[in-house]
C-alpha cells in the first residue's frame, strides 16, 4: 500500500488560533469510514504532528480523537504569542501545511 | 417550557448579513436578536488601541436593521464585545451610534450598556491575594506587568446581561464577553436550561459558519426543554450534522470540556440528529457550576512603535546569498542604533514568511516578498531604523553579486511606512471575582 499525504484523506484540514497563545488544527473526514481509516493507522499523533513542524513534543498542547465528529485534533502553543514581535499569521490559519503533508498509510 | 429562539445575524457584527436571510430570520418568531461584535482573534491592537475592529459606516448600517427589526417584533438586541474588545472606549462609541440610530429612525427604547474594564488597582490586589491563575500566557500575571498594561477586560458571563434585561433593556451593548454568553443571556433569562443555552452559544456565536456553505450571515437556535434545533436564515444554506459537529471544534482546544465565566460544560455525550434538509438538532450538554467565580482577563501592554518597508527581490544571486545579507545588515543595525533597543523582523515571503520557524520545506524561490519590521521605543527611532536597513540592503555588496543597482524593488515611495504603536497582550489569565456581576456595571438610558 502505498502512503499517501493526510489532504488527500481528508475533507478539512484547518489551522487556527486558540486564543492567543495556541494554533489548533482540526482534520475533518467525510464519513466515519474514511476517518477510521486514517486513525486506526496511528500516523497522526502527537510525535508525528511534532516532527511534521520540527517543534519538541512538549509544544502539543493536545490531542483528540473525536469519534461523534468524525475528526482529530491537534493543538500546539505558539512559538510566539499573536501578535509578538515576528508574528507571520495573526489568526493563526496559515499554519495546515506540514500536516496536510503528513504520510498516511492507508487506501 | 416554550421554546426560545435566538436570531444571530453574523459572526461579527459588522462583517455583514444577508437582507432577506434577515427577513426569513424574522418570520420565524425570534425572542431575541444577539451578536458577538469581537475577540482577541485580531490581535492586541483594538484592545490597546481603543481603535473600533470594524468601520462605524458598517456597525451603524448593521445595527440600523437589527435594531429596526427588533423594535418592529418587540424583542431585545444584545451586542457583546462591542468595538471589536470591549473596552470602555469601544463601547462608548457603540453606544454613541445606537444614539443616532435611535434618532434618525425616530425609535425609542431603553439602552443599557455593560462596562468591562478592570480598574488595574482591582487587579494588582488580586495578585496580592493569590486570585489569578494563569490560563495560557505560560507565566504568572505579575504587578510589575500589571503597571504597563493600558487596558484590561475581564470577560463577563450572562449575569450581567440578564441583570440589563431586568432592568428593562431593549438594546444592550455590552463590553467584552464570552462569546457564548452573549446569545445564551436572553434564554438563560427566560429559564432555559443554561448548560443547552451556552452550548447553543458556542455554535451560533458565528452566524452561519456553522451552516453550509459557510457565511458571515444570518443563523437562528431553538432552545427546547432537552436540545436545540440549528437552522441558518438564509434557503441557500443548510445545517448539517457534519457543519454543525465541525464548528463544534472551531476555534478552541478541548472539543469535551469548555470552561466559561463560574462553569464548566460537558460535550462529551452530545449528539447531533439531522431533522429534515435544514436542520440539526442537539442534544447532550452538561454544566457543572465551579465552586468559585472566576473571569479572564485580558490586557494589552504597549510594547513601542512600529515602521515597516515591503520590497521584492527578483535576482537569483541575491535570493541565494539573502541569509548572509539580512544577518548582516541587523547586525550593523543593532550596533549603529546602541544602545537604544530596536526589534528587528524579517518576514521573508516566498521562503517561511508565514510560519517562520515551524516551515519545514525549502522549496527554492523565484521571487522573493521582503517585509523589513522594526519596533522601537518612539516612531522616529522605528523609522529611523528601518530605513537604516532597508537603505543599506538596498545598496548591499555581496559576493557573487551581479547586479551592482540595487537589490530590492520597492513598489512604495517612501519606502519606509509608519504604523505606529503596537501591542502586546499583557494578561491572559484568570481572575477570581466575588460575584458574577461585581466588575460589570449596567446603565440605562432611555432614548
Amino acid at each position: 500500500m502505498n502512503p499517501r499525504p493526510l489532504k488527500d484523506l481528508a475533507d478539512i484540514v484547518r489551522s487556527k488560533n486558540a486564543g492567543p497563545y495556541r494554533i489548533t488544527f482540526d482534520i475533518l473526514f467525510k464519513d466515519k469510514a474514511r476517518y477510521e481509516a486514517v486513525r486506526d493507522t496511528g500516523a497522526i499523533n502527537p510525535a508525528s504532528v511534532a516532527a511534521a513542524y520540527g517543534i519538541d513534543v512538549a509544544q502539543i498542547s493536545s490531542f483528540f480523537e473525536i469519534d461523534m465528529a468524525n475528526a482529530i485534533k491537534i493543538t500546539i502553543k505558539r512559538p510566539r504569542a499573536q501578535g509578538s514581535a515576528g508574528d507571520g499569521d495573526m489568526y493563526g490559519c496559515q499554519h495546515h501545511v506540514p500536516l496536510m503533508r503528513i504520510d498516511i498509510p492507508a487506501s | 417550557m416554550t421554546a426560545i429562539t435566538v436570531l444571530t445575524p453574523t459572526g461579527t457584527l459588522g462583517y455583514g448579513f444577508g437582507d432577506e436571510a434577515l427577513a426569513r430570520g424574522m418570520s420565524l418568531g425570534p425572542a431575541v436578536i444577539a451578536v458577538d461584535a469581537g475577540s482577541t482573534d485580531p490581535g492586541p491592537h483594538y484592545l490597546g488601541s481603543g481603535k473600533p475592529l470594524v468601520s462605524d459606516v458598517s456597525i451603524k448600517r448593521e445595527l440600523t436593521a437589527l435594531i429596526r427589526a427588533g423594535r418592529e417584533a418587540g424583542i431585545p438586541v444584545i451586542v457583546g464585545s462591542a468595538g471589536g474588545a470591549g473596552s470602555g472606549v469601544q463601547v462608548e462609541r457603540t453606544a454613541r451610534l445606537v444614539r443616532e440610530i435611535a434618532e434618525e429612525q425616530g425609535l425609542g427604547f431603553r439602552l443599557a450598556t455593560i462596562r468591562s474594564d478592570i480598574p488595574i488597582e482591582r487587579a494588582k490586589q488580586a495578585v496580592a491575594a493569590g486570585e489569578i491563575i494563569d490560563f495560557e500566557a505560560g507565566s504568572a500575571l505579575t504587578s510589575e506587568l500589571l503597571d504597563e498594561t493600558v487596558m484590561l477586560v475581564a470577560q463577563m458571563g450572562h449575569e450581567p446581561i440578564c441583570a440589563a434585561l431586568d432592568g428593562g433593556a431593549e438594546v444592550i451593548i455590552a463590553g467584552r464577553a464570552c462569546d457564548d454568553s452573549v446569545i445564551a443571556s436572553f434564554p438563560i433569562w427566560r429559564g432555559a436550561d443554561p448548560a443547552l443555552a451556552i452550548h447553543m452559544g458556542k455554535i451560533l456565536e458565528c452566524g452561519a459558519f456553522s451552516a453550509e456553505p459557510f457565511a458571515m450571515d444570518v443563523m437562528l437556535g431553538t432552545l427546547h426543554a432537552d436540545n436545540f434545533v440549528l437552522e441558518p436564515g438564509s434557503t441557500a444554506r443548510r445545517a448539517s450534522v457534519k457543519s454543525v459537529a465541525a464548528h463544534s471544534l472551531y476555534e478552541r482546544e478541548n472539543p469535551f470540556k469548555q470552561s466559561g465565566p463560574g462553569h464548566e460544560i460537558d460535550l462529551s455525550a452530545c449528539s447531533f440528529e439531522q431533522i429534515g434538509e435544514r436542520q440539526v438538532r442537539v442534544r447532550g450538554a452538561k454544566l457543572t457550576e465551579t465552586a468559585e467565580y472566576y473571569v479572564k482577563l485580558e490586557g494589552a501592554k504597549l510594547a513601542g512603535y512600529r515602521s515597516i518597508a515591503i520590497a521584492g527581490i527578483r535576482c537569483p544571486t541575491t535570493v541565494k546569498a539573502l541569509d548572509a545579507i539580512l544577518a548582516d545588515v541587523r547586525q550593523k543595525a543593532l550596533v549603529y542604533f546602541a544602545p537604544a533597543p530596536v526589534t528587528i523582523t524579517f518576514h521573508v515571503y516566498g521562503r517561511d514568511g508565514v510560519m517562520k520557524e515551524l516551515e519545514r520545506e525549502t522549496t527554492p524561490q523565484r521571487e522573493v516578498g521582503l517585509v523589513i519590521e522594526v519596533t522601537a521605543a518612539d516612531q522616529e527611532l522605528a523609522h529611523a531604523a528601518c530605513h537604516q536597513i532597508s537603505g543599506a540592503m538596498l545598496h548591499y555588496h555581496y559576493p557573487g553579486v551581479i547586479n551592482t543597482s540595487g537589490n530590492l524593488a520597492f513598489p512604495y515611495s517612501p519606502s519606509d511606512i509608519d504604523l505606529g504603536p503596537v501591542y502586546e497582550f499583557s494578561a491572559y489569565h484568570l481572575m477570581k471575582v466575588a460575584s458574577p456581576n461585581e466588575l460589570f456595571p449596567v446603565s440605562f438610558e432611555d432614548l
